[in-house]
């Protein structure tokens, strides 16, 4: 898309305000602010950061619709995302994948993959050249729930917190990173809002990644006067989505390559069904054994005889 | 690309050991009980990504607004409400630190509330969060009214038992004065002042309730007036024995209890005739 709007960077607003005169206005014309040269100098010699990511969102062929749901709402969240059509779930999934983000211009790539109509697969993705990383999502919940009573501007940038254990092994460095850049929303983005009322939530409990969003309020009267030491009567609302993502592999390549990590600890869902059906289809055949092996025992074991058997006989 | 390595996944990681089967319903709980032997960790590789991908140091923080939040340590992800508190905790932590280093940019914060831009949810469905939010506080509300009523309920039943139990300590206040009075009256011989200390101790001490309607008419009288009036008038000479016959035997009124035998008239030898008796042996045993 042509760029409509060169942006003045902030950093006239940060500019020392000592010199007094105001700084001039920039010039509007047909196309927007005519603006000063982008890309000044940093006092450091490099260029300006820039950062231009997006995000390409999409998910796999028959997704049920609690999921698509979820897919959406992360969607509504990023205003830096594109939404593309579902792909077929197939081996070669990956190839299709690497092609369209590179067709829609895309820097990183969120993948919903649903399996067996039950099971939810996320995959985030840094194209052209990785890593990428699977997820494995429980406790979905999405913002339409009604329990989730908080509301946000859309387009708002994200406070992103993490929990301080993201900084302990490199397999969470990494992903921290990899969050870090999917969910926060560019600066200057052009959907983004200049304002700050959601703040996301990424926590690492039980090797999990939980993730919440929640709305910042204040009482309504005050909102005026929140600037000065409101940050007592501060309160969070919950917006929604939620879920919790657990990992399961880290791949060097953009959906592929070497795997860096996997997880120790991970049985897939598939496992643990294959598993519950094992022990249902058993019972009958325990019972048969349980009953055969009372009968063994009790054959080796006989009873002694009662010695007070015929005590009431006569 | 090695597509099969993506997606045979499930079949290579878990070799023999697995955990022991929990019956668990909810699958999202189960994991390995011990570290599989075959999984890979490549620390140098992931190192070495991370910096590929990372943003230059001199970032500023305001490109980022990540902030990092201390976690609690000994948190237990099954009980709910800890860990979403947790979670909050995080946020709200993370918010203030992001709001004062906003603050010391002078940058805006919230919005302002003249600001108005498309929301992530769309009006109808906060009407509808709105409507249910509502609907729930009526539930409660009405619960609470619920609760009050009966406990009203309960209160007064033991009202009334309470002005039950004093009207009966009334009557018999009532009473007992009555006998002091009689008592009193009895010891000062009938002197004729009695006559309005009568009067006065109805009038203070309420006297029998129930005689308030009928006055000179004994408690227990029902006969609907006719006594004292009607047909006595003749012979006045008999009156006592009538009386007396009357409130023995009964006129008007409930009679049953009063013709039973009690234990004074069980044992009261007023009624017998020994000689009578004696006869009637004697023509029995002839």
């Amino acid at each position: 898309m042509a760029k409509k709007r060169k942006h003045v960077e902030s950093e006239d607003q940060e500019a020392p305000v000592d010199n007094k005169v105001a700084p001039p206005r920039p010039k509007r014309t047909l196309l927007g602010w005519k603006d000063k040269p982008v890309g000044e100098p940093r006092s450091d010699g490099g260029e300006v950061f820039r950062n231009k990511e997006k995000v390409l969102v999409t998910c796999s062929r028959r997704i049920i619709f609690r999921y698509r749901h979820l897919m959406l709402n992360v969607v509504s969240l990023l205003p830096h995302c594109k939404k593309d059509n579902k792909v077929e779930s197939k081996e070669s999934k990956g190839a299709t994948l690497n092609e369209l983000v590179e067709l829609r211009n895309c820097s990183s790539c969120l993948f919903f993959e649903c399996r067996k109509a039950k099971d939810l697969y996320l995959w985030m993705s840094k194209c052209p050249n990785g890593p990428s990383v699977k997820f494995l999502v429980n406790a979905v919940h999405t913002m339409e729930e009604l329990k989730l009573t908080g509301n946000h501007l859309k387009g708002s940038r994200p406070l992103l917190t993490f929990s301080s254990n993201f900084d302990g092994k490199p397999h969470w460095k990494l992903l921290k990173e990899i969050i870090s850049q999917i969910f926060g929303i560019p600066k200057d983005h052009r959907k983004a809002k200049p304002y700050y009322d959601h703040v996301f939530v990424f926590s690492i409990l039980d090797d999990h990644i939980w993730f919440r969003n929640y709305q910042i309020s204040v009482p309504h009267n005050e909102s005026e006067k929140f600037d000065r030491g409101g940050l007592e009567k501060m309160t969070l609302v919950e917006v929604g989505p939620r879920f919790c993502l657990n990992p399961i592999k880290i791949f060097a390549g953009s959906f592929g390559g070497p795997t860096l990590y996997d997880n120790p600890f991970y049985v897939s869902p598939n496992q643990i069904r294959a598993l519950e059906k094992k022990n249902k289809a058993g019972k009958y055949a325990k019972k048969v054994k349980a009953k055969t092996r009372r009968k063994m025992h009790e054959m080796s074991n006989p009873l002694e005889p009662d010695e007070f058997a015929d005590l009431w006989k006569d | 690309m090695d597509d099969e390595e993506l997606d045979d996944d499930e079949a290579g990681i878990i070799s023999g050991e697995e955990s022991e089967p929990e019956s668990e319903s909810e699958p999202e709980d189960v994991r390995l009980a011990e570290p599989s032997k075959t999984s890979i960790y490549n620390s140098e590789g992931l190192l070495e990504k991370l910096e590929d991908i990372s943003w230059p140091d001199n970032v500023d923080w305001i490109q980022k607004l990540s902030v990092v939040v201390d976690q609690q340590a000994g948190i237990d992800v099954n009980d709910d409400l800890s860990r979403e508190l947790e979670f909050y905790n995080q946020a709200l932590n993370g918010t203030r630190e992001a709001f004062e280093k906003l603050q010391s940019m002078g940058l805006p914060f919230l919005r302002p509330p003249d600001y108005y831009a498309e929301m992530v949810k769309t009006d109808s469905h906060m009407l509808k969060v709105k409507g249910r939010l509502l609907s729930e506080k009526k539930k409660i509300e009405e619960a609470e009214e619920r609760r009050k009523a009966r406990d009203n309920k309960k209160m007064s039943k033991e009202i009334q038992a309470q002005k039950l139990k004093e009207k009966v300590k009334n009557k018999k206040e009532s009473i007992e004065s009555v006998k002091k009075w009689r008592k009193q009256r009895q010891q000062s011989g009938f002197a004729k002042g009695g006559e309005e200390e009568m009067g006065l101790n109805f009038e203070d001490g309420k006297g029998f309730e129930r005689n308030k309607g009928r006055r000179g008419v004994a408690a227990n009288d029902r006969s609907g007036g006719a006594r004292g009036r009607g047909g006595m008038k003749g012979k006045v000479g008999n009156q006592k024995g009538r009386e007396f016959k009357n409130s023995r035997f009964g006129f008007g009124g409930r009679k049953g209890m009063k013709k039973q035998n009690t234990t004074d008239t069980t044992d009261s030898l007023k009624g017998f005739n020994g000689a009578e008796n004696q006869r009637n042996k004697k023509k029995i045993d002839v």
